[in-house]
């Protein structure tokens, strides 16, 4: 069962079969060319079903002509081939798993708001934005969303530690020390270094970065200049005097 | 000629233990490419972050039992601190500890000889794997040193925390931790393909697969299992080295990226990895069982068939860890019933133990006893893991303490009982000296009674209501009570009761390699080919032309053709 | 003496040689790296239709001259195992050349794509299409240049006659990576 093989090199092909590599490669090269030529047409005539099946259905049958016949797993022992097989199907396996959660925006009871948005700001821009003028355009500019509210994004980041109304009662924050800024006190504002500068500065950086507690985090990830702007303003709308 | 080469042979056979060799020390140690070393720097390595695991779980726990003490040998423990010992605890336990020692130093060590071999295929591939993984190691250490100190994130390394520097406050940190685990990702992908290709093609003449030691193909089942699941991380893993880096938005929805991705990504590996590190702990339990109980496995087929099936049935249970993570509610129920029934074959391998003890002729030794303690570990385990299967009651015990009294009760039994398992076993093997059984038994009885005192207290605070992950219970009232802390003091005192104990191993360790009794070729009367060579092997394992034809299974004791009851593999007749 | 071949690696219990064993089991575990990464990235673009603008940037001319040049260095590659099985390691060094040359260009044309793109302000952090894009075709690029790289000495080894059982396993691998680049194609360049 076991051989000693010492001349590992010289296995040949001993199953006798002659593979024309010439030929494979002049029919890589037909089908490389309608996997160009295909979308063309498809686009042209507006039937995506020409696209998908002359752009991938051909990816699968080149790489299937290479795998078979340059690498020679049509040849190879079964167990090998069940192998590469496990691993296809592995993959599949993950995607049918996770598009549920990652390709879809909702479902049974939830809703991904934030990539919903994400998609209607991209399709505005992208509508915005005609492919001529994407010939001559030399940046891809940010844009801000049309769709961004100050107030849900309050109530989705802030509202946990400083409460719905900005007076510090947050469920989060109540454990924290020192507590979350009540908004809604006047003492907190009778600082005078306190102006929506400085607020803004708190909301990007942190409060460390003045002299505050680290448990207030930077969020500058997350907002443009003007949408910090929207939202320090919000911030400030929970002023008693304002 | 014959005799010249082995004596040689014989000669080198001395260099384990003490000081005259022909090559120079770092050639012959640090460089080689003779699987058995490479297998002891891998046990020594994996020894090492053992002991740093330990300890950061002495520091966390002195913390949680009496918070804002200063701990005697670490000092005040801060909130980021905190996170930085538990994430680090559970990433070096797992990816430092559990890894290297079941499958790559037993794996290593073990192979080739279980299958009359005198070394892996690719020599040079398994030294430059034990490199790379050193070097994960060193990273790993570095992290926790940089400024802003190491990565807190928790080892599932959830974005964005994980991805943002201004949330995680540990931006080096964070990325030096990636990369390390990356490292170690790539160490044993290129050590499981010495794995495989050995174990496939290698095998001593007459050695049909089901005439292979169960051990042998435990650890390259699980080394499959790795390589198939680790892609889809690699790829999240190369993804989330951008997004810490160059700002890219993989994970961040504002930019189209989304942080579920990762998870699933995270946990499509993070499941079948439970099953790398728990097939190689059953493998070597059956191996003792059999031995000692002088008795062949009560099913070999069964065993085998049941890892392969629990293998694939791996793959489709992972997002049982995120029940509440916001995934799709239908999704859920497909993870419940698949979690519900992989416990099936798992079941069924412990069935087997018992099947196979059943009417055995027992012999308690040490390693005997760490068998027997490992399945009734594992039991308790296993069925705790029932309970969180169910998404409906994983809606309570979700991030609390009982997942981690229940991942403990599997780990442990995993990475600690069987490591101490395999190593009390084959310690003759390796070192040539038998152990000290006294110190043995009380380092076993010292390790199994305090482990249940620290984890028992644990389910009843999980079910109590306790999260993880939180460094101070005092800012929660409804769990700040004096009965509450009594159990984390409780547990606490019982982890110092059992760090105390290792103390007894490693001095019946150091003491038994220099003046233990000789242990002689086969000192357990096993079958298996590793214990018809010297004890060390010498390299190459058996002289060039004497190396070993197999006739029979691995596990023929108590044969009625035979005086003896056991019957080793490479006897004709 | 410690790196002579064992005996263990001249076996073959399974029959298939026991390098070429070992190189289907790298390209199993490559298959679920890569299929995992297009993957994702493949439910991102379907979840995304926005993406389309950014995807329109990408060149599919040069991509499709790629797609030519790997195509025909896997030809050359599988020509260079065919002499190497009739023992012309001169032959084989030669056509494994010409494969080594095939990556060279590939390199090149991309290296030439990539900064048109990147001047023009199409960077990895411009648009999680680009992140991928860039993450893609930058993981299959350095399978390519560690490929052509190993290919480089094997070539040296096969011009002297030696290990020419080599050629083949290298073979095995770089007809891999040109199965990647046949699905990063459509992916990245034509579905717009």
């Amino acid at each position: 069962m076991s051989e000693n093989n010492e001349h590992n090199g010289e296995h040949g092909h001993d199953d006798g079969h002659h593979v024309n590599y010439f030929k494979i490669y002049l029919l890589l090269l037909v089908l490389f060319i309608i996997s160009v030529v295909g979308p063309e047409v498809g686009e042209f005539t507006g039937l995506r079903w020409i696209t998908l099946i002359t752009a991938f259905g051909i990816a699968v049958v080149k790489a299937r002509l290479v795998v078979n016949n340059f690498m020679h797993l049509a040849w190879e022992k079964r167990i090998m081939k069940w192998m590469l097989a496990s691993s296809v199907v592995l993959v599949f396996l993950m995607v049918a798993g996770i598009s549920p959660d990652v390709m879809n925006h909702e479902g049974n009871n939830w809703e991904n708001v934030a990539a919903k948005a994400e998609v209607e700001r991209g399709l505005a821009y992208a509508a915005g934005y005609s492919s001529d003028e994407a010939e001559d355009e030399g940046e891809a500019e940010v844009v801000v969303a049309a769709g961004f509210s100050a107030a849900t994004s309050y109530g989705q980041i802030c509202a946990t530690c400083h409460g719905a109304a900005g007076a510090g009662d947050g469920i989060a924050g109540a454990a924290l020390d020192p507590p979350p800024a009540n908004f809604t006190d006047p003492a907190f504002w009778a600082d005078p270094a306190r102006d929506r500068d400085r607020v803004i500065t708190v909301i990007r950086d942190g409060a460390a970065a003045v002299g505050g507690s680290a448990l207030m985090a930077p969020w500058g990830a997350l907002y443009t200049e003007e949408q910090l702007e929207q939202v320090a303003d919000y911030v400030m709308s929970f002023r008693p005097d304002a | 000629m014959a005799d010249t080469v082995a004596d040689v042979h014989q000669h080198e056979a001395h260099g384990h233990g003490d000081h005259h060799h022909d090559q120079s020390w770092v050639s012959k140690y640090l460089l080689s490419t003779d699987h058995k070393i490479i297998g002891m720097q891998y046990m020594f390595t994996g020894m090492f972050m053992a002991v740093i695991g330990g300890y950061m779980a002495y520091v966390f726990r002195m913390q949680l039992a009496f918070p804002g003490i200063s701990v005697p040998g670490f000092g005040q423990v801060s909130p980021g601190e905190y996170n930085a010992l538990i994430t680090n605890h559970g990433s070096i336990m797992i990816f430092w500890v559990a890894m290297p020692v079941l499958i790559a130093a037993f794996g290593n060590f073990l192979i080739p000889l279980m299958i009359g071999a005198d070394d892996m295929v690719f020599p040079r591939i398994n030294r430059l794997s034990f490199q790379v993984f050193f070097l994960s190691s060193v990273v790993l250490l570095i992290s926790l040193f940089v400024e802003g100190g190491g990565f807190g994130g928790a080892w599932t390394s959830y974005p964005p925390l994980s991805a943002s520097g201004d949330y995680n406050q540990t931006e080096l940190g964070a990325t030096l931790w990636l990369s390390a685990v990356a490292l170690e990702f790539v160490a044993f992908l290129l050590g499981g393909i010495n794995f495989i290709t050995t174990l496939m093609n290698s095998r001593a003449p007459g050695m049909k697969a089901y005439d292979i030691p169960l051990v042998c193909w435990m650890i390259v089942i699980a080394s499959i299992l790795f390589m198939l699941s680790v892609g889809p991380l690699i790829a999240g893993a190369v993804m989330l080295l951008f997004d810490q880096t160059l700002n890219t938005g993989f994970y961040d929805p504002a930019r189209g990226g989304d942080p579920i991705l990762w998870q699933h990504l995270f946990w499509f590996f993070g499941h079948p990895e439970v099953y790398v590190v728990l097939l190689p702990a059953i493998g070597i339990t059956v191996d003792v069982m059999a031995t000692f109980a002088r008795k062949k496995i009560f099913g070999y087929k069964m065993v085998l068939y049941t890892a392969v099936a629990t293998g694939v049935l791996s793959f489709f249970v992972w997002a049982h860890h995120q029940f509440i993570a916001g995934i799709d509610p239908r999704m859920a129920n497909v993870f419940t019933i698949t979690t519900l029934l992989i416990s099936v074959p798992i079941a069924e391998m412990l069935f087997v133990m018992i099947a196979t003890l059943y009417g055995g002729s027992i012999r308690l030794t040490t390693p005997m006893l760490w068998a027997l303690a490992f399945m009734a570990e594992f039991l308790i385990g296993g069925v705790t893991g029932i309970f969180l299967g169910a998404s409906g009651a994983d809606i309570y015990f979700h991030d609390t303490y009982f997942v981690l009294a229940h991942f403990h009760y599997t780990f442990f039994p995993i990475a600690i009982i069987g490591s101490f398992c395999a190593f009390t076993y084959w310690f003759p093997k390796m070192f040539g000296k038998m152990m000290n059984d006294t110190l043995g038994k009380i380092h076993f009885w010292g390790t199994i009674i305090p482990f249940n005192f620290i984890f028992i207290p644990l389910f009843v605070l999980g079910m109590g209501g306790q999260h993880r992950r939180i460094y101070n219970f005092q800012h929660f009232p409804e769990i700040a009570g004096p009965e509450y802390f009594q159990l984390r003091q409780l547990a606490t005192i019982a982890l110092l009761v059992m760090l105390a104990f290792q103390l007894v191993f490693f001095y019946n360790v150091i003491m038994s390699w220099m003046r233990g009794e000789k242990a002689g070729k086969n000192p357990w009367k096993a079958n298996t080919l590793e214990w018809t060579t010297e004890s060390p092997p010498p390299h190459g394992n058996w002289p060039v032309d004497e190396l070993p034809t197999v006739y029979r299974g691995p596990y023929e004791y108590g044969h009625p053709d035979r005086e003896e009851d056991y019957w080793p593999q490479n006897l004709p007749g | 003496m410690a790196h002579a071949r064992p005996i263990a690696t001249t076996r073959s219990a399974t029959g298939i040689p026991t390098p070429r064993l070992a190189v289907w089991w790298i390209l199993a575990s490559e298959v679920v790296i890569f299929g995992g990464l297009l993957g994702v990235y493949i439910m991102h673009r379907i979840g995304h239709p926005e993406w389309a603008e950014a995807a329109s940037h990408t060149q599919t001319w040069i991509g499709a001259i790629n797609t030519f040049v790997l195509l025909t260095s896997s030809f050359t590659c599988v020509l260079a195992h065919q002499a190497a099985e009739k023992g012309n390691g001169k032959e084989a060094a030669k056509l494994l050349g010409f494969t080594i040359l095939g990556a060279l260009m590939f390199l090149m044309i991309k290296s030439y794509e990539w900064t048109t793109e990147i001047i023009a302000g199409y960077t990895i952090t411009a648009n999680t299409f680009w992140s991928f894009y860039y993450t893609a075709a930058g993981l299959h690029a350095l399978h390519v240049i560690a490929g052509a790289i190993i290919m480089g000495f094997i070539a040296v080894d096969a011009f002297r006659g030696r290990e020419l059982h080599r050629v083949e396993i290298i073979g095995i691998y770089w007809h891999f990576v040109d199965v990647v680049w046949i699905f990063l194609f459509p992916l990245l360049y034509i579905a717009k």
